[in-house]
Formats: structure tokens, C-alpha cells, sequence
């Protein structure tokens, strides 16, 4: 049973045009913000299988950098994500792949990012209707149902490492 | 307390004496130890961000980013104004107010996705077309949102959602399926009959393929939503007419299923079969690269 809530069946409230290839990806990208603490300066993207087909068309690419600024699905900014990666400073690069090696779903993507001296690396696929799910974290696999109405800083917390709050006490 | 499948949704609705609405309240209140209240009010949320989507869309004549759809709510809204539809005013509306909100989805304005952001028209637009036509109440559209969402849920839970895992039918299907029971609970239907306005909903879009022109949820999905409204309308009549599914709910969804895991990945939101490789899709999709590039 992915689905837990009537709100993952209707809603989220988002901005279009896709549920699984906006939405979702959004949630996908602000759980790597939440990992970090905030935007990331530098993040190499894969997209498998149906992401990397079509995600102009979805703005799938969009709402990934959306996520990694810290929107979220409902953010109308998302249509600009791309001029605005320029104003935060994200650099970022896109790879595109057949089937995801890790993960057995057409919307997938791999996003390894850093920020100052943390990086993280994390598996998310879109399941559909805006619902999400994490999968693996730096190479280990994990199993984290992200819903838009959730608290992603608070989930992210738990996954955390010591590193980034080293990196934090430093003032990262 | 929870429900699995149609059949155990309808039971419990039979031992609780609740609407499938009434219920799928219940569990969320259960699930999420959030109040009543408050549960109703995040779904009325909704509906009004629906409601915003409606009306943008009728008025705004502008293109998608894409330029390959926009305008064509305003259009539909004039003529059926102008009292020529044929339909008859209920699915009439609902094609206006449907078109209206896929249309909103396009231009990446605020929708809900009701499952999917692909299929966020159908249920809006039934909805919209009943306050229109009978004055059925915000209360009540609520609650039909809440019987839209437990028809959902099960389907989601037992077959899929969405279009790159199966197929237009996961989507536009699912949608019309779940917007041919809310109206069904609506019209004063049973539980039963509203799983089986379900059932008869979701047969007649067995095996569609999503095959987006250029991967954009343009085109054929606006126009698939519009006219999913009218089968949901078409749907809720048989069932209310006592007319029977003769598979039940579960097995069709369970078929949905079976068929969408067949489906070549083609045809599954790739935009590498179907509609999107036609001689004008293909041209369409050759124009917007070398507009993006």
C-alpha cells in the first residue's frame, strides 16, 4: 500500500503539467535541499528511462532545480527554475540513461549534490499522482515515502549525516 | 480500519452505514489522527484551487508554453453559452470546465492533480458541472471529492496511476472512473452502485495508450480529459439506472493492471509510439526542439 491518504489521491496542489514528472520531481530535489541545508552549489542529474524521454516536454528538468532552490510543488516560480539557478549560484549538469540500475520504475533520477563540503547522493522515483519515494541514500538503500503535505526537513533529519552536522557547527 | 479493494470498501460502507465519502473520512481520521475538521477542510482547499482553475481557464484564451494547445475552453465555453451543444448542459459544462482546467495544467498554472496532473480535469469539471446545473453545494462537492479519492485510493493501491507505468488508462481512466462514482454518490446512489459506476467507467478506457505528441500533457490529453467527462456522466446513468457491471470493480482493475504491465514501454508516456509519432506529431515535435535549442 503506497497510497496511505485521500490527499495522495487528490492533490497535491501543484503547478502543471505532471504529476509524476513535475510534482513529484520537486518533492524529489527539495528532499536533496533538506539533506543539505539548503540549495546545493554543484548537482549532477540522471534521468532514466521515461524522465530522460521526455522532460523538456514535463519541465521535469525544472522542477528538479526547483526543488534543489527549495520550492515546492505549488511554487509558480517553478517555470523560471532554470534563470534562477544563475541568481543562487547552483551549476548543475544533466545525464540521461535508459533503465535505472537501482531502482525498477520509469520515473527515475539519481541526484549526487554538493554544498560547501557536503555531499549527498540520492535515488528518487516519482510514483505518480505527486507521491514519491527515496530509495537510496550515498549507495545504501533506504525506503522514504515522501507526500507534498509532509515535513521533508524533518524526515531528512533522521537520514543526516554526522558530516553535515560538523559541517554545520563550522557554519557551512 | 482501512479498505483494500471495492468489495471491502463497500462492506464496510454496508456495516458502518456510510457513503463511500463518509467513509474514506473515517480511515483518513483514523490514519492520520488529524480532526474532522480539519480533514475537510485541506479538501475543501482543494477544491477551491480547482475552482480557480476552472475559471482561469475559461477566460484565458492565451497558448501553453508550447503553443500546441490553449484557447480552446474559451472557445467551447461560447458555444455551449450560445445553447448549441448536443450533449445536453451536465457534460456540456463538464467539457467547458475540464478543458479549462487541463488547459491551466498546460500553461504550468496551479491545478490539483485528481490522481495525476494529466487527468486534472475530469473531476473538476464534473464537479463544477453539477454545482452549475443542479446547485449541488460546496459541502457536498466536498464530500464528492472525499468518494473521488477512496475510489482512487484503491485503484492506486491495486494497479497504478499513472501513464509512464500504465498507460493512459492508468490516468485518464482512473480519473474518469473515480469522477463516474463521486456522481454516482452525489445523484444518491448506493455504495454499490457507485463501485459499479466505477467499474462501467473504467472498462470503456481499458487498453488506452499514453502517447503524448513532443511528451508535453497537451496533446491528446486535454481532449481526453474533455471527453472523459462525458463518459463519467454516461457511467453514472447506466449504474443509477441499475444497470451491472458484469466483471466486478476488482477484476477490472486487476485487468487494468494485467494490461498496463503488456503494454510496450512505447506506449507507455516515452512519447515513442502512438499519437506522438504520427507524420504531424513528429513535425510538432521538430518544431518546439528547434524553438528550444
Amino acid at each position: 500500500m503506497e497510497y496511505q491518504s485521500c490527499f495522495d489521491i487528490i492533490g497535491p496542489i501543484m503547478v502543471g503539467p505532471s504529476s509524476s514528472h513535475t510534482a513529484g520531481v520537486v518533492s524529489i530535489g527539495k528532499f536533496v535541499y533538506e539533506m543539505l541545508g539548503g540549495s546545493p552549489k554543484k548537482a549532477d542529474i540522471t534521468f532514466y528511462d521515461s524522465f530522460s524521454e521526455t522532460y523538456q516536454g514535463h519541465g521535469t528538468d525544472k522542477a528538479l532545480l526547483g526543488g534543489l532552490l527549495g520550492m515546492n510543488t505549488d511554487d509558480t516560480r517553478i517555470r523560471y527554475a532554470v534563470e534562477l539557478t544563475n541568481r543562487y549560484g547552483l551549476h548543475y549538469e544533466f545525464k540521461f540513461e535508459n533503465r535505472c540500475p537501482y531502482y525498477d520504475h520509469p520515473n527515475t533520477t539519481v541526484v549526487r549534490a554538493r554544498r560547501a563540503d557536503l555531499i549527498v547522493k540520492v535515488g528518487g522515483v516519482s510514483l505518480g499522482g505527486g507521491l514519491s519515494k527515496i530509495f537510496m541514500i550515498d549507495d545504501e538503500k533506504v525506503d522514504i515515502r515522501l507526500s507534498t503535505d509532509d515535513d521533508f526537513s524533518k524526515i531528512a533529519a533522521k537520514y543526516r549525516s554526522n558530516t553535515f552536522y560538523e559541517a554545520m557547527l563550522e557554519g557551512v | 480500519m482501512d479498505f483494500r479493494s471495492m468489495n471491502e470498501l463497500t462492506e464496510l460502507c454496508t456495516r458502518e452505514r456510510k457513503t463511500v465519502g463518509e467513509m474514506m473520512l473515517m480511515v483518513e481520521m483514523e490514519k492520520s489522527g488529524r480532526d474532522k475538521e480539519m480533514i475537510i477542510d485541506m479538501m475543501a482547499e482543494r477544491l477551491i484551487k480547482m475552482k480557480h482553475a476552472v475559471e482561469s481557464g475559461v477566460e484565458d484564451g492565451s497558448p501553453a508554453p508550447s503553443g500546441i494547445s490553449g484557447g480552446d475552453a474559451v472557445k467551447m465555453s461560447e458555444y455551449v453559452n450560445n445553447g448549441k451543444g448536443l450533449s445536453g448542459p451536465y457534460i456540456n459544462d463538464a467539457m467547458t470546465f475540464s478543458m479549462a482546467t487541463s488547459e491551466t495544467n498546460a500553461r504550468m498554472g496551479v491545478i490539483v492533480a485528481t490522481p495525476t496532473a494529466g487527468a486534472a480535469g475530469i473531476i473538476p469539471g464534473v464537479l463544477f458541472s453539477l454545482r452549475k446545473n443542479d446547485g449541488t453545494s460546496y459541502r457536498d462537492l466536498v464530500m464528492g471529492l472525499f468518494t473521488a479519492s477512496a475510489l482512487g485510493y484503491v485503484i492506486a493501491n491495486r494497479s497504478f496511476i499513472s501513464g509512464a507505468a500504465g498507460g493512459c488508462q492508468a490516468e485518464v481512466g482512473s480519473a474518469t472512473a473515480m469522477a463516474a462514482g463521486a456522481i454516482a454518490e452525489l445523484k444518491g446512489g448506493t455504495p454499490e452502485q457507485v463501485v459499479n459506476a466505477t467499474a462501467l467507467a473504467m472498462k470503456s478506457l481499458l487498453g488506452l495508450v499514453c502517447d503524448p505528441v513532443a511528451g508535453l500533457v497537451e496533446v491528446p490529453c486535454i481532449k481526453r480529459n474533455v471527453i472523459g467527462t462525458s463518459i463519467a456522466f454516461s457511467a453514472a446513468d447506466l449504474s443509477l439506472a441499475g444497470i451491472e457491471s458484469r466483471i466486478p470493480c476488482d477484476e477490472v482493475i486487476e485487468a487494468m493492471y494485467k494490461i498496463g504491465k503488456e503494454m510496450p514501454r512505447t506506449l507507455r508516456e516515452t512519447a515513442l509510439g502512438g499519437l506522438a509519432m504520427t507524420a504531424t506529431g513528429m513535425k510538432l515535435k521538430d518544431r518546439l526542439l528547434c524553438r528550444n535549442t
